[in-house]
């Protein structure tokens, strides 16, 4: 199955003065796009690359190889070896990964195969039924992948792993006014997809949108950040977790190492092991992927740091990438929380975010896919999409309390690669959220 | 690769497939960049090919595609194409059509003036070292980056009507930034923005004067760092090509992708406020606002002589003296609005699925130069280079900040601001325009990374536009 890699590795052990880290992957997805509760295109789609990150001392060279063959890979050695040598050095490389620690082996259950086209269309079938007697249609994505891959380098690391994510996001919109809710399905074990608590779940939204559509004017409010907000927003905040964030200026988390950030009921981790979530055996060039604490009741622990900043900030090394980040649920329901409300709003999803500074955590960005008005505690009409600007560290400052059950929330990675990842995250009541312009539109 | 593609449409003639296409790319990239004055990557990909096979069948569109190229890979492509497509058929109400077209057969071979795959690697290392080194962290200058990204892309087409294209070309993204800090503040300069994408080779960095502007980025970097940020509700600004790309790219150029009308992008990339019904009457921007979309214009990197199914390359009024009057479609979609499609349907690979995406999306100029808007400016803000972006779901609100803003007072300029923000909504935007600079000081300012469609898309698209003023707008939002 890895002849290539096998190969590549041959060929470079021939030159015991490189260090090197190399990996092959295979990866395919059978994406199924729909829109107008019906079929708008089915797409399989697969690759096998071979990667490659030759060092010479402090000189390196990397190469990728699409469809990889014996004279590809020759080719590719060449035209490295005839570059590598006039690079110039960064001094700040030392060594490829050095972790040789394994994870249990699982069984993995290829989902491609397992979930096919024809079930998929039929649970969509299924809940479309059900939306048109409220006069919606369902739009969104049912995305299913499988991946493999093996590491190797020159500190005879040998790891392998393979993944098979499940991706449902269902949008329902209204066939005239446009209003839209939506509800999603994670994870990489489909025996946790109920089909009935989750129409029921996207029924509840729909008949949210019963209610009259108002606009708000721009002001804090005390908000409820659905699940799915808490966790765009705390992966956000992970960038500054980062140790390259740290080593490039621009970490909110500078000098604050075991000082409480946030308050006591605030902790996340980041944790690849939960069944409930898509799992993580290895990170960042290949270091076993470990639960890591990153806020623990309010206090912030631990950077992610991989091999190479390792070496350059003196951090403490765990090859965490944040792909499985957990915000720990408190202690409310969210009636419970909503019935806090005397006048504010639930926000259901987030839209379009961008830093304005990183280091501050101040970004801008949009509600979308339900805003909804409260009232004396209740869910009583239906809000334009708002945009906030707001600093993600005052949000998390604001958190006055979390609902006592957590959500698994996934998330397609579209820009620069595919993949979908998971993050679990409770219902949270914010005060003093910062809307600074309504967008007119539903 | 012409037999090749051409004997795999041969198979795809059949009764039951009323559309077919074949698309194969062979594309060769390198990235080379330099973190505080030392190389931190220099990676390439040469050679990466990849096929997509599509098929309409039963009125349903089934895709698949790989990198592999072999007959085994395309036997199996083929058969799992017709079957998405008819399964697909199985959750469907309305079947696409749309009329055949004339076949067209085209060639085009763009060749940039230095090759950056084969040009002597001493003198591109060399010329990326100087510039890395001439910003490396000093002073207050805490973290610095040069980046210089090149591809080559080879592309065959072909589909059952009989067009068949055989094109190539160069794109190279160059950029550089600094970082300083002071006193728990970050501020950042690049140059030259954040769309400094061209058809071009090495060249690139040499005609957008890298090395002339490395002290400039510096400075204004550090003096930032002490700028006072705007204090004013509202005022007139002036918006640079660096940023005026972008406000054009996310306020109009997606907002009249007609795909998103339908629903089509609802799942990721969003509606739109457009409507059909507003094509001929709507005042989207004032009367001096004309932009095309231009596909047949070599010098953007939205050129093809025909898009990813067929359709000749078009230039096309979307917004003709500020009324809307047509949308960038795909063929189904220009048969659902009863307009001729506009060749703007593109996979950023081979193995993508073509989707509705901007070509050479362009503000059409106006008159004079940036000096003389200045000039004639009595009290507002110059920004430029972009920092933060973001717009709705419907294209309708929008908040941009820029790296920089220059204070404009009695025509002249008085000093800096950090972090100008503007926001708006998009008809009251385009309709605030009163001035649009002239042929002088318009251009292409190209981006390798507009995303779109699911699985995602990385689409390299340009935008000619020229510095233009919008008067009265908001810039209240203070953090």
């Amino acid at each position: 199955m890895y002849e290539q890699l096998q190969y590549l590795k041959l060929a470079l052990e021939k030159h015991p003065e490189l260090k090197y880290s190399i990996i092959q992957r295979s990866w395919q997805t059978d994406f199924l796009r729909f829109y107008h509760s019906q079929t708008n295109y089915n797409i399989s789609k697969d690759n096998i690359n071979l990667s490659a990150d030759l060092y010479l001392n402090k000189k390196s060279f990397s190469f990728s190889i699409d469809d990889p063959t014996e004279a590809k890979i020759d080719a590719a050695l060449q035209n490295a070896f005839s570059i590598i040598d006039s690079l110039p050095e960064d001094p700040d490389f030392v060594d490829v990964e050095d972790d040789l620690s394994l994870v249990e082996s699982r069984q993995i259950t290829n989902n491609i195969e397992a979930l096919s086209l024809q079930h998929k269309t039929e649970i969509l079938s299924s809940l479309a039924q059900s939306a048109a007697q409220y006069d919606f249609e369902l739009y969104g994505t049912f995305i299913c992948n499988y991946s493999s891959y093996r590491l190797m380098n020159s500190n005879n690391l040998d790891k392998s792993s393979a993944t098979s994510p499940i991706y449902l996001e269902i949008k329902a919109v209204h066939n005239k006014t446009q209003l839209t809710v939506m509800e999603t399905f994670g994870g990489d074990d489909f025996r946790y997809f109920d089909l009935e608590d989750f129409r029921s779940r996207l029924i509840k939204k729909i008949e949210f949108c019963d209610n009259a559509v108002v606009d708000v004017e721009p002001g804090t409010y005390d908000v409820i950040l659905a699940p799915r907000c808490v966790a765009e927003f705390v992966q956000y905040l992970s960038y500054g977790m980062s140790a390259r964030a740290l080593d490039q200026h621009s970490s909110y988390f500078d000098g604050k190492i075991d000082q409480q950030v946030f308050p006591s009921h605030v902790s996340i981790i980041d944790d690849p092991s939960d069944p409930e979530m898509i799992r993580m055996d290895y990170g960042s060039g290949g270091h076993i992927y470990q639960p890591l604490k990153l806020v623990d009741k309010g206090f912030f622990r631990s950077f992610m740091c991989n091999q190479y900043y390792h070496y350059k900030t003196g951090l403490p090394k765990n090859g965490n990438t944040a792909s499985c980040l957990k915000i720990a649920p408190g202690t409310d329901s969210v009636d419970e929380l909503i019935g806090k409300v005397k006048k504010g709003l639930y926000i259901s999803s987030l839209h379009y975010m961008n830093f304005i500074n990183p280091k501050e955590t101040s970004l801008t960005g949009l509600t979308r896919d339900g805003t909804f008005l409260i009232e004396d505690g209740k869910i009583s009409k239906v809000v334009m999409n708002l945009r906030f600007t707001e600093r993600i560290e005052r949000i998390l400052k604001h958190i006055v309390a979390l609902e006592n059950r957590a959500y698994t929330i996934p998330f397609s990675e579209n820009y620069e690669s595919f993949d979908i990842s998971t993050v679990k995250a409770p219902h949270a009541l914010v005060n003093g959220f910062n809307i600074t312009s309504s967008t007119n539109t539903i | 690769m012409e037999t090749k593609i051409k004997s795999i449409i041969a198979r795809l003639a059949d009764k039951d497939i009323q559309f077919a296409d074949v698309r194969i790319s062979i594309t060769d990239n390198e990235s080379i960049s330099f973190n505080n004055g030392h190389l931190r990557n220099y990676g390439s990909s040469h050679g990466s090919p990849a096929i997509g096979i599509r098929v309409l069948m039963n009125g349903c569109w089934g895709f698949a595609g790989s990198k592999d190229l072999s007959p085994t890979s395309v036997d199996r492509l083929i058969a799992r194409a017709k079957s998405n497509a008819m399964q697909g058929s199985l959750f469907l109400k309305e079947k696409v059509s749309f009329p055949a077209l004339s076949p067209t057969v085209a060639e085009y071979h763009h060749q940039p003036e230095i090759n950056p795959f084969t040009m002597a690697k001493e003198e591109k290392m060399d010329y990326l070292g100087k510039l890395a080194l001439a910003i490396a962290p000093h002073g207050k200058i805490v973290h610095s980056y040069v980046s210089g990204e090149f591809m080559r892309q080879e592309k065959y087409y072909a589909n059952t009507e009989g067009s068949y294209s055989h094109t190539s070309f160069y794109n190279t993204l160059p950029i550089m930034m600094v970082v300083a800090a002071d006193s728990g503040q970050v501020q950042s300069r690049t140059w030259p923005g954040h769309m400094s994408a061209g058809r071009a080779g090495f060249e690139l960095f040499y005609e957008q004067q890298f090395a002339e502007n490395t002290d400039r980025i510096i400075k204004e970097a550090t003096d930032l760092l002490t700028a006072p940020v705007i204090s004013e509700e509202r005022a007139d600004i002036i918006i640079g090509n660096g940023h005026l790309a972008l406000q054009l790219h996310e306020s109009v150029g997606h907002a009249t992708e007609a795909d998103r009308i339908f629903g089509m992008e609802i799942s990721y990339a969003g509606k739109t406020f457009v409507r059909p019904e507003m094509l001929g009457n709507y005042q989207y921007g004032s009367p001096i606002v004309n932009i095309y979309s231009d596909s047949t214009d070599p010098k953007g990197l939205g050129y093809h002589p025909m898009d990813d199914e067929g359709v000749p390359g078009r230039k096309m009024d979307i917004i003709r003296d500020g009324i809307l009057v047509d949308q960038q479609t795909s063929r189904h979609i220009a048969h659902m609005l009863g307009l001729q499609p506009s060749s703007n349907m593109k996979g950023s690979y081979a193995d993508d699925m073509p989707l509705v995406r901007m070509t050479n999306l362009c503000l059409s100029p106006g008159k004079g130069s940036l000096a003389e808007l200045i000039k004639a400016t009595e009290n507002g803000y110059y920004l430029d280079f972009t920092k933060t972006w973001s717009i709705d779901d419907n294209r309708n609100n929008f908040q941009f900040t820029t790296e920089i803003g220059y204070k404009i007072k009695d025509g002249e300029i008085v000093g800096i601001v950090k972090e100008p923000t503007y926001f708006g909504i998009t008809k009251d935007f385009w309709n605030a325009c009163d001035a649009i600079c002239g042929d002088e000081e318009w251009g292409y300012y190209s981006t390798f990374h507009c995303g779109k469609g699911e699985p995602g898309q990385i689409m390299q698209l340009s935008h000619g536009v020229a510095p233009a003023r919008f008067k009265n707008i908001n810039i209240s939002v203070k953090m």
